[in-house]
């Protein structure tokens, strides 16, 4: 196991990392002296010891290394509500059900020591690991134990479990994609059969004794095939008239039921010179199931995106009552309450700050990662999280009426009123439908005067021919293997339908923040007062701005690390910061400041005339001015500007190249968007939008036939990204946006926007080639089953043969990037 | 060659019968955690383990 392996250095007992030598995480248990590489690894082992249960150690697979454990979750208390349980319980009263999701859980052994030591908690009825899918299934008697204990109890010996809502994480979408792979399961098995059965009539047995009894045989696998597997096409059918459109699934039904008709019409009146297609009925079901499965895959969870937005927002909310402070649920908080808010807590309301100051990280809306100052008089959001201060905030509107739900509502108005994607087969399948059902028609005149049952035969394989099988498997077989060659380049592709849309893409609409720039702020110049060292006032400043947690701070590091300088070696003394002016503090008993030229002038420095116009100029340029005093003396300015990435220009230039529109939006100062604009060779700027607008923007350029894409990653993006009509989030963006786009760029390579266009057309290409592959099969079939000349045997070689050139040119796309440089 | 009169039917109920089975299994969650019981069987009881 994880014991000591060397003389000198020291595995942690617990989770294996070195423990460094003469570590100092001792402890005496189990009769001899453990070292652990931390205060986490030692107390959970503790626990374990204990319990009794340390034969966990010796379960634990040879090999394994457990990882230090993680944080416990926070708020375990508010788990204890019963309005907050409400969502997660599977069944109310004493008796209750649970599923918690558990970080922490690494092999077999976890198993053990998890449901060993739940059972010996009071009120616990029965604990479930699910080791795949890490989670507990709990059943408790909540008048014996609290929820939270237990959850507690966890985190002792090293998991971290938090209420998993199994309706909302698994939903319809998957149980329709579910009851898809019964039916395709049934198909399959079906189809297996009859095409023995056909295999023993194609080999001579429908000359003989045996004919009528595998004519009932196929009879009898394909009548539940059709009526459950088949069901599907049905509905879609129907459905498709009632609202007056010829969809895909007309011409699979009919098709399906003549072929069905006729071949129960020639096994119950028993005659010998019709032939059975029960096989064909089978076959069809079941190739066109697996498309349709594919595609059902890839369908957007349009409904997941706002359960995701709505879980922003705390469930809790710290209320002060008559100076007590209060655990209420956020449902239950009224506007003009008083909520504090403590340090790395989420913002759970809207509201406006009375005491305090902190920075607050707002990125989830506006992509901005340097946190937002905020004192006495500033607007919170809920969802956004407070990093370093506590807040005294009261509360201006909760729940439905703050801004995040506002983005809820944006988001859904957006989906339910974006016009459906119109795919290239569905604007082309009407026209077949109508061509095939003419065919048919005329076939059975014209060989009516022959005799009925030939006319029949004929016009039933005019219809059986036509089988829709290419041209239903054109689209999703080429977007299956886009997406999947997609995915493999850091492109993701959540709906596959949009790679049709994005070839023909006329504009787009880049978000700026955290989009087109890094999203942080960095050093963009600096600039010293005559005579002073660049280098020692960086050092001077990188090390006091350790003790800072405004972005600026962080920036002013960066770049004394860019430039290698050391400065870690340098003392600091007396360090204390004022929200929203500075930081002071002692290096080398001269005193330093860093800060607005405000800051300065209360210290009652001089500020230096020179340096204060070239900041000025700076400022003309949107970029913020962080100004240092040395020993009293006003001696630099640091400029700070979010930095283009570095391939936003290529990417610009190279639609430019191609002619397309593009619009930066920004939720920003004009200013700035437009000094970025300027950086990139200017485009339309459309600066300080708010989410709505975001919207409406994309709107307008629909009004105006323009094919809209927007690339961004910020929630207030998110009702834009879901209107346009292709959205690509980044994928270092929130949860959200990257939910409500279609394609998610993993890397956030702009670059990809350009493979993802690539991608598009060559998957559009592909489609036309299969569309007219499968036409070009109908052009030669069907003449021969007009004129009655189709032998059964040759329908049943050709049609798997349609579908098979089909599947293997979709399967080509795969070679595109080999060409391009990846 | 009449036993095939008897063998068809009795092969494709069986089929059926191992689909419905399947199903069952699916539905009762058996292929949720394919790693889980395939453990849980291995761990005994014994409080000390021999190392």
């Amino acid at each position: 196991m994880n014991a000591p392996s060397t003389l000198s250095t020291y595995n942690c007992f617990h989770c294996g990392l070195p423990a460094g030598t003469g570590s100092t995480y001792k402890k005496q248990l189990g009769g001899a002296v453990r070292d652990f590489c931390c205060l986490g690894c030692q107390s959970v082992c503790t626990a374990i010891f204990e319990a009794g249960l340390h034969s966990y150690y010796q379960r634990t697979p040879e090999g394994t290394l457990l990882a230090p454990p993680p944080t416990p979750p926070q708020d375990i208390d508010s788990y204890d509500l019963d309005e907050v349980q409400q969502e997660f319980i599977t069944r109310s009263g004493e008796l209750r059900d649970i599923h918690l999701l558990v970080e922490g859980i690494h092999c077999p052994a976890c198993i053990w020591l998890i449901e060993r030591m739940l059972q010996r908690e009071p009120g616990v009825q029965s604990a479930n690991v699910n080791l795949a899918a890490k989670r507990i299934h709990l059943r408790w008697n909540n008048n014996l134990n609290k929820l939270s204990n237990l959850i507690r109890a966890l985190a002792r010996i090293g998991y971290s479990a938090v209420p998993y809502d199994q309706e909302n994480a698994e939903g319809a979408i998957k149980k329709s994609n579910r009851s898809m792979l019964f039916r395709l399961f049934f198909a399959g098995f079906a189809m297996m059969n009859v095409l023995w059965i056909s295999i023993a009539l194609y080999s001579g047995a429908d000359k003989g004794e045996f004919r009528d009894f595998f004519h009932w045989m196929g009879f009898v696998l394909a009548t539940p095939t059709l009526l459950y597997a088949g069901y599907p096409f049905y509905r879609g059918a129907i459905g498709g008239l009632r609202i007056g459109r010829l969809t895909m699934d007309l011409p699979i039904a009919i098709g399906l039921s003549v072929t069905y008709a006729y071949s129960t019409y020639t096994t119950v009146t028993a005659s010998k010179i019709g032939e059975v297609y029960f096989d064909t009925v089978t076959d069809l079901i079941f190739v066109i199931l697996i498309g349709r499965y594919l595609e059902g895959m890839f369908r957007q969870q349009a409904l997941s995106a706002n359960k995701r937005l709505l879980e922003l927002q705390p469930r809790v909310a710290t209320v002060i009552r008559d100076g007590v402070e209060q655990i209420t649920a956020t449902r239950a908080v009224k506007p003009g309450d008083h909520v504090l808010i403590k340090p790395g807590h989420k913002v759970p309301v809207d509201g406006i700050v009375l005491e305090g100051h902190s920075a607050v990280d707002e990125s989830m809306l506006s992509g901005e990662s340097a946190p937002v100052c905020k004192s006495a008089g500033a607007k919170v959001t809920s969802g956004t999280v407070n990093t370093s201060g506590a807040l005294l905030v009261e509360v201006s509107s909760t729940l439905q009426n703050t801004t995040l739900a506002k983005i809820i509502r944006l988001v859904e108005d957006a989906q339910a009123s974006k016009a459906p994607i119109q795919r290239l087969a569905d604007t082309i399948v009407p026209w077949f439908v109508l061509v095939t059902l003419v065919c048919a028609t005329l076939t059975f005149i014209i060989w009516y005067h022959n005799s009925f049952e030939t006319a029949l035969m004929a016009a039933t394989a005019v219809l059986i021919i036509t089988c829709p099988c290419a041209l239903g498997l054109a689209t999703p077989m080429s977007v299956a293997v886009a997406s999947g060659l997609g995915a493999r380049h850091g492109i993701l592709i959540r709906n596959g339908l949009v790679l049709e849309t994005l070839s023909r893409v006329t504009h787009f609409v880049f978000d700026k923040t955290g989009t087109l720039t890094e999203g942080k702020m960095s050093v963009a110049v600096v600039h010293v007062a005559p005579g002073k060292d660049v280098q020692e006032i960086l050092r001077c400043a990188a090390a006091v701005e350790r003790y800072s947690e405004h972005g600026a701070a962080r920036a002013i590091i960066t770049e004394a690390e860019a430039r290698q300088l050391n400065f870690s070696g340098i003392v600091v003394k007396e360090f204390n910061a004022t929200a929203g002016l500075g930081v002071r503090a002692e290096v080398n008993e001269k005193s330093v400041l860093l800060g607005s030229l405000e800051w300065l002038t209360r210290n009652e420095i001089k500020p230096d005339s020179e340096l204060q116009a070239q900041a000025l100029e700076l400022e003309a340029q949107a970029m913020s001015c962080v100004h240092c005093a040395l020993g009293g003396v006003h001696v630099a300015v640091f400029a700070m500007a979010d930095r283009l990435r570095g391939d936003a220009l290529q990417l610009v230039n190279e639609l430019r190249a191609a002619g397309i529109g593009m619009t930066l939006l920004s939720g920003d100062r004009k200013v700035v968007a437009e000094a970025i604009a300027r950086q990139l060779g200017g485009m339309e700027v459309l600066a300080e939008v708010l989410p709505q607008d975001k919207d409406q923007a994309i709107q307008r350029l629909q009004q105006r036939g323009e094919v809209a894409a927007m690339v961004g990653d910020g929630v207030n993006d998110a009702p834009a990204l879901i209107r346009a009509d292709v959205g690509i989030a980044l994928g270092s963006g929130t949860d959200v946006s990257v939910e409500s786009a279609d394609i998610v760029l993993m890397h956030n390579e702009l670059d990809k926007v350009r493979l993802a266009t690539l991608l598009s057309r060559r998957t559009l290409l592909t489609i036309k080639q299969n569309i007219g592959l499968s036409f070009l099969y109908n052009v030669i079939m069907v003449p021969l089953a007009m004129m009655a000349k189709v032998d059964p045997l040759v329908a049943a070689i050709t049609m798997p043969i349609s579908s098979l050139v089909v599947i293997g040119n979709a399967a080509r796309i795969r070679n595109l990037f080999n060409k391009v440089k990846p | 060659m009449s036993v095939i009169y008897t063998l068809i039917p009795g092969m494709t109920f069986m089929g059926l019968i191992f689909f419905v089975i399947m199903i069952w299994a699916v539905k009762q969650g058996q292929y949720e955690d394919m790693e889980g019981n395939a453990n849980r069987i291995l761990q005994d009881e014994d409080e000390d383990m021999m190392p």
